[in-house]
């Protein structure tokens, strides 16, 4: 459950800003998804983008948990033999 | 030295305590006193402010609206464009310098009076009370098992819980789209999937926050209350417990010559501890763990009145003027140092800068973009056409005629709309072609203008640049 929320929460944040400095700069309407023009709402692009950013955001944080956690289960090891 | 950090500096136990570890529930006791009517105070102006705001009317508008489809934020008078991203950066650099001075003043003062986290939880708080009662009917229905008493109880709490949190829901979504459609189309079940989905998640996100973790967000997930530690010197005023006058703390009786038997002031009633919202003994020193609620000093002062004795065994403080023992005069003397001078100057030069971009801020934008897919082309009679978007912006409060005009080479001329009429705020895009003879200009990239003028009001006028391309 930590580490969960320990991957979840501060990607939300870093999410949060992204999609701020994202969409202020880049109109949705300009984007293309696939060589189409993105048709969506303006509102669901926003939240599309929104989870995306929150999903890589996350992504990267869980990789730094794992990275860390192995690192911790190495030492572990060493100890006991 | 104070520790506000120390949860940083043990990081491998921290993996194991557990974010949301099998925490100790914490039962507020209420509290009156001075510094609980301020909080109570902050709670109404703060949430007035934000429940009220997105319902008021300005010039046919709402007067607060973040148009996220039309992407111009509305601010009262005042209309704001992507391209205005330079005040938002201002505003945010405010915000934060405000939060370091206030910081290094008074500690926590926006964590203790100010925050969403403590505010929502102030009025999850005050719910909970009045339907399940003060702290000790609260711990004794936990401890209960389930009776249809104690279902009723809880279904009401949280049903009351929830209505607050989903109406904070649509309230903040009011504020992205305007809040009277969004109201009808509540009633007209004709919500947007996302409009419904974001009203959820914030309401949802309300209800956890205030209602059940509560002071683990300020411990475990709030970024400020790990860095403002940092902000914080001897000379800023904290909650302090005085230990030179509580300590040895014990029980005694009104009247009775405790001093003699060679008591302090505190008798250990531990009535701070149990309003303390965090669950922390103030007496303990500083942690890291205080928001700076001030709950303690009210709950504290009551005793110390009934004692006979003076009020102020905790109180603001700072850890200087504890260890003088220092009077007001004195604290304030050091309040007033030169961190505190230099964040208040700086503050203030930023505010002006900020107060005149926004009252010398052009009431017309203009924004000239190529065309993308068409670099030069050749049309009828021989002419070169470049082709233009033009994003015209009427940021004044009145509707307004605009005129488009074209410069800088010879026999330019321009195919499109002359003339737009744009209402208050209003802005739109549009296509023009540009077209020159062959030998007009060099070849490659020459400069030319278009001018924007308001017809009515020949001050407000833009000048823009752009390329166009002979080939
Ligand atoms: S409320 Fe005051 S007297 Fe009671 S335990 Fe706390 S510090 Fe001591
Ligand atoms: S110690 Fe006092 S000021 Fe700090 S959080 Fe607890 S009650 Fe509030």
């Amino acid at each position: 459950m930590q580490n969960i929320l320990s991957v979840l929460w501060p990607s939300f944040l870093v999410a949060g800003i992204a999609e701020g400095i994202f969409f202020t700069l880049i109109d949705p309407r300009e984007l293309y998804l696939f060589g189409e023009p993105v048709h969506f709402s303006s509102l669901a692009t926003y939240s599309i983008g929104f989870f995306c950013f929150w999903a890589i955001c996350a992504a990267s944080s869980m990789a730094t948990c794992y990275l860390l956690r192995t690192a911790q289960e190495f030492k572990g090891a060493d100890q006991e033999t | 030295m104070l520790t506000p950090l120390a949860v940083t500096s043990k990081p491998v136990t921290f993996v194991e305590q557990g974010l949301y570890e099998v925490h100790e529930k914490v039962y507020p006791r209420s509290v009156t006193g001075v510094y609980a009517t301020w909080r109570w105070l902050m709670v109404w102006l703060t949430q007035t402010l934000f429940y009220g705001l997105c319902w008021l009317p300005w010039n046919g508008r709402q007067a607060v609206l973040f148009d996220l489809t039309a992407r111009k934020f509305y601010i009262f008078g005042l209309a704001f464009w992507p391209q205005d991203i330079i005040y938002l950066a201002v505003l945010l650099i405010i915000s934060a310098y405000s939060l370091f001075l206030f910081t290094a003043v008074g500690g926590r003062l926006w964590c203790g009076y100010a925050c969403p986290q403590t505010v929502y939880t102030e009025i999850f708080l005050w719910i909970e009370r009045k339907i399940e009662g003060n702290r000790a009917a609260r711990i004794k229905l936990d401890a209960n098992a389930m009776s249809p008493r104690k279902l009723l109880l809880r279904v009401a709490k949280y049903s009351a819980w929830g209505l607050l949190a989903l109406w904070t829901g649509f309230t903040f979504v009011g504020y992205f789209t305007p809040i009277k459609m969004l109201w009808v189309s509540v009633w007209s079940f004709s919500l947007g999937p996302w409009e419904i989905f974001w009203i959820i998640f914030y309401g949802a996100f309300t209800y956890l926050f205030a209602g059940h973790l509560r002071e683990q967000v300020c411990k475990y997930m709030c970024p400020y209350a790990r860095f403002q530690g940092v902000m914080f010197d001897p000379d800023t005023l904290t909650i302090t417990y005085d230990a030179t006058r509580g300590e040895p703390r014990g029980s005694h009786k009104k009247g009775e010559a405790y001093k003699a038997q060679g008591k302090g002031d505190c008798v250990d009633c531990s009535i701070c501890v149990q309003v303390c919202p965090t669950g922390i003994d103030i007496r303990k020193g500083l942690q890291y763990e205080c928001i700076g609620c001030a709950a303690c000093i009210d709950a504290c002062d009551q005793v110390m009145e009934k004692m006979g004795t003076p009020k102020g065994l905790i109180r603001y403080s700072t850890e200087h003027a504890i260890a003088a023992q220092w009077g007001w005069k004195e604290i304030i003397r050091h309040i007033v140092r030169p961190r505190v001078l230099v964040y208040t100057a700086i503050l203030w030069t930023i505010i002006a800068a900020f107060i005149w971009g926004i009252a010398t801020k052009s009431a017309l934008r203009v924004d000239v973009i190529r065309d993308r897919a068409v670099l030069a082309r050749e049309v009828e009679g021989g002419l070169i056409e470049n082709v233009y978007r033009l994003h015209v912006m009427n940021a004044s409060e009145a509707a307004h005629r605009y005129a488009i005009t074209v410069s800088g080479l010879p026999e330019i001329n321009m195919i499109g709309e002359r003339i737009i009429e744009l209402p208050p705020a209003g802005d739109r895009t549009f296509m023009v072609q540009v077209r020159v003879p062959p030998d007009s200009g060099k070849r490659g990239s020459n400069v030319i203008y278009f001018e924007v003028k308001a017809m009515a009001d020949e001050t407000t006028v833009i000048r823009e640049k752009a390329a166009f391309i002979q080939p």
